[in-house]
């Protein structure tokens, strides 16, 4: 038996016996599958991203006063209330870590990775940024600064990724795929177009 | 008492309604641009100061307005609602001179952690 499976038989465990003893309601555990399934997600964070390449007026709006920005387009939930969206540029490079737990923008990126909340990437995002991310893949020149965001108090965190090259005229359905959930932590670049799988 | 989470308990449970902010006249006791010093306390309950802030100096960067205090709504002291600033530091002021001399880590700090330096701007 892999451990993948131990873990969903027990999660049946325990989902069995909360309904048995009454302490939730089956349409409840739907409901909540269903936000963090379709509802709440990197998809949204995406959206985001592909309009403010698209939309100057909406990038100033989301830079100025992103919480609002991002009620705008239809994403309010928990962990999104007081939300900072900083601004990736040739020259700035942004990653966001949250040192002291796990705390990440639900609203438009859902719920953090695993590696996210690993103590590792906890401590050597803030102190070592640039080992991590060319751990990632991500090689940022020595002309550019790095900017660590530590999410540690009571605002949430997403990068504004750099819009790749190539992409003028494309529309922000078609932009949408190049967002990553990742990009939006800061850890990688948006894709390029050619990385994109059809 | 329990408490049945229905549907509807678990739709209210990820409304935005949590906002830390709070609308309230305090007064700031720094402006961006100031130099401070993190306070080195090491205090026995929940913080969201971190170790490796403590006694580093750095620079208020934006003052996100009032905020309620974490630390002391985690210990039953109430919101104790005060001014809530992105801090820069230097990679190098954190982790010394070897870290690239352009790289820095913004943190958001309340005004309870701080205390003024002469640096400043």
């Amino acid at each position: 038996m892999t451990s993948n499976d131990d873990v969903a038989l027990r999660v049946r465990a325990l989902e069995s016996l909360l309904l048995e003893k009454g302490l939730v309601e089956a349409p409840a555990i739907d409901e909540i599958i269903d936000l963090f399934e379709n509802r709440l997600g990197p998809q949204n964070g995406a959206r985001v991203i592909a309009r403010a390449w698209s939309d100057p007026a909406f990038k100033a709006r989301l830079l100025s006063n992103p919480t609002d920005a991002i009620v705008e387009l239809g994403f309010e939930a928990v962990q999104g209330e007081d939300m900072v969206v900083v601004e990736n540029t040739s020259r700035v490079h942004n990653i966001v870590v949250c040192t002291l737990c796990s705390c990440f923008p639900w609203a438009t990126l859902g719920l953090p990775p695993v590696w996210y909340k690993s103590a590792p990437y906890r401590a050597r995002a803030a102190s070592d940024p640039r080992g991590v991310l060319a751990e990632f893949g991500t090689e940022i020149g020595q002309e550019a600064e790095v900017r660590v965001w530590d999410s540690n108090a009571e605002l949430r965190y997403m990068v504004l990724p750099e819009k790749p090259a190539g992409t003028d005229g494309m529309s922000e359905d078609d932009l949408m795929p190049l967002v990553t959930r990742d990009s939006m932590i800061g850890v990688t670049k948006a894709l390029d177009v050619g990385e994109v799988t059809p | 008492m329990s408490r049945v989470i229905t549907q509807e308990v678990a739709q209210s449970l990820y409304k935005a309604t949590r906002t830390a902010h709070v609308d309230a006249d305090v007064s700031a006791s720094f402006s961006v641009g100031d130099g401070i010093q993190a306070r080195n306390v090491n205090p026995t309950g929940h913080t969201r100061l971190p170790r490796y802030i403590r006694g580093k100096q750095g620079m208020i960067a934006a003052d996100h307005g009032v905020f309620q205090f974490a630390d002391s709504l985690a210990h039953g002291g109430g919101k104790q609602p005060q001014h809530l600033y992105s801090v820069k530091f230097t990679a190098q002021e954190l982790w010394g001179a070897d870290a690239p001399a352009k790289d820095s880590l913004y943190i958001d700090l309340w005004d309870d952690y701080l205390e003024p330096t002469e640096m400043g701007t």
